[in-house]
């Protein structure tokens, strides 16, 4: 068998995502859930775009906008509970189960996470894509939109799951994370421009929202695949890059921390 | 070099902090105070004491989970907390109220994965996890997901989970517990077989005196983080004769709590 460490951990991601696919009413719970929301984001923007007199806003026509937001609730609704694993995994004591595998826990988590989180994406725009084609019809994006789309999106679930990780961590400190957690999928939803693209905001908050990395995690993402554009391409890799060092950092120093704390759950 | 356990003078202090207001307190619990002990590769010792003796930290000192305080460990002559991903190679634990299956999937999508955890060579596996699923009667439900398991079933395939990477040290922590009188006598056999067959060295913790019986050879007893008692079980059974293994643990436990020592 292979001895690459690669397998190891795109084994347990693969293994993740079977174990996601087990339960198919939550997969058509989900794909219903999706469907909703979207159908009431559709009715609204209607509104918004009847009530401006505009055939545009921020550059989008309505099937983009309406499509733009398929992509960033898909992106939003496919994140795992990583945060609140990792507190479960320090509270219960399974931590100890995890650690006593030749694997380094926090590769681990990346993985069962990239694979529950590849499924989820996969169903969301999936049943996204069949409202949506239904409602306003199809749009035409680019195929160098969809490369770096496809290029971008992998990474931003990478630095997504950093955050989650770094606040999970927290729970060697803390008696609940729960707080953290809410804040920050908060800013990742407002900042990250899950409700509207950023070209909508005011432009003070706008430019806020771009040196932050939230929107390299939901708006780059959905803004390439929608419409592409290479700056938006090369401003989203800068965010996701400093993502990656920001939360990657934070990791690396609160695990050293948290792993001298580990103390013994008894039993 | 020596391929069992080996502990020298090994010791866990906690530091505790308390808030008083604004004021913080910190103080130092021993968890471990003193043990020195060596286990043979092979042998089977059931590591007992009341809860708070200290076992869990203990073994969680041997596979590498925590630093000790103070001491020296060799397990496998692996130095635990520091070379703690090579030693997983070489043992596997069980945590009978833990379980390392992936609970929406079969026994046998986990048995997968952990060929790829552990490298093991397709033909090896395929070896091991024939031998496994013979003696250990996991066939008819391989494929059935955990969460449609027995608790026995469950147990079943946790113990076969922790073998196939043929561990040469098993810690076992409470396997049997919730398990039915059947089931515990059946997981007890399995193990019991698989220790004699493959020369496999148990280091088991429990509070029933079953498990203890028919697993080990040899036990430790610890209290407040020190080895009270340290005999082969058939010595115990000489120095108290008529009562059962329960009794006599009983009676150890008492004296320890009374006067410091055994009886």
């Amino acid at each position: 068998m292979n001895a690459n460490p690669i397998t190891k951990y795109t084994w347990i991601g693969y293994t993740a995502a079977r174990s996601n696919l087990a339960y198919v009413g939550e997969v058509i719970s989900r794909a219903a859930f999706m469907a909703v929301i979207l159908y009431i984001f559709m009715r609204l923007w209607t509104v918004v775009y009847a009530e401006a007199g505009a055939s545009r806003l921020g550059g989008f026509t309505i099937q983009q906008m309406i499509w733009y937001l398929v992509l960033t609730e898909s992106i939003m609704l496919s994140s795992p509970r990583v945060s609140m694993e990792i507190d479960e995994d320090v509270r219960t004591g399974r931590l100890s189960v995890q650690l006593l595998r030749p694997l380094s826990y926090a590769l681990t988590r990346l993985a069962q996470t990239l694979g529950e989180r590849i499924v989820r994406f996969a169903v969301n725009l999936f049943a996204g894509t069949a409202v949506v084609l239904i409602l306003v019809g199809p749009i035409r994006p680019s195929l160098s939109g969809l490369i770096m789309f496809t290029f971008l999106l992998p990474v931003a679930f990478v630095v997504d799951f950093l955050g989650y990780f770094a606040i999970g961590l927290c729970a060697f400190w803390l008696e609940s994370t729960a707080g953290l957690m809410i804040i920050y999928s908060r800013f990742t939803m407002l900042a990250g421009g899950m409700l509207m693209p950023l070209e909508v905001f005011p432009p003070r908050l706008q430019s806020i929202a771009r040196r932050l990395p939230f929107s390299s995690m939901v708006y780059g993402p959905a803004r390439l695949f929608v419409a592409g554009g290479t700056d938006v391409f090369r401003q989203t890799l800068i965010m996701q890059i400093a993502g990656l060092f920001l939360f990657g950092g934070i990791v690396l120093g609160l695990q050293r921390l948290a792993f001298k704390r580990i103390q013994n759950h008894g039993g | 070099m020596f391929r069992g356990v080996e502990i020298e003078h090994l010791k866990k202090d906690f530091l505790l902090t308390r808030w008083n207001g604004l004021r913080r307190n910190v103080s130092e619990v021993s968890a471990v105070a003193d043990i020195s002990l060596s286990i043979s590769s092979g042998q089977s010792v059931a590591f007992i004491g009341p809860n708070g003796a200290g076992k869990s930290t203990t073994i969680k000192m041997l596979t590498g989970i925590l630093h000790p305080t103070a001491g020296r460990v060799s397990v496998m002559g692996f130095i635990p907390w520091r070379d703690r991903r090579h030693l997983a190679y070489h043992i596997g634990a069980v945590f009978g109220q833990r379980s390392q299956l992936w609970y929406h999937l079969p026994p046998g999508d986990t048995f997968e994965l952990l060929a790829r955890v552990y490298n093991i060579r397709r033909s090896d596996f395929e070896r091991t996890r024939e031998a496994l699923i013979e003696r250990f009667a996991l066939g008819p439900f391989l494929d059935v997901p955990v969460r449609k398991l027995s608790l026995g079933q469950r147990m079943r395939a946790e113990v076969a989970a922790s073998l196939l990477h043929r561990p040469k040290v098993l810690f076992l922590d409470e396997p049997t517990i919730g398990l039915d009188v059947l089931a515990r006598h059946e997981l007890r056999g399995l193990i019991q077989e698989w220790n004699r067959q493959e020369g496999l060295t148990v280091f088991l913790t429990s509070h029933d005196a079953g498990d203890i019986e028919h697993v080990a050879e040899r036990v430790v007893v610890i209290n407040h983080g020190r080895i009270v008692l340290d005999d082969q079980i058939a010595a115990l059974r000489c120095r108290y004769p008529g009562s059962t293994l329960e009794q006599i643990i009983a009676r150890i436990y008492t004296s320890v709590n009374e006067r410091g020592g055994p009886s």
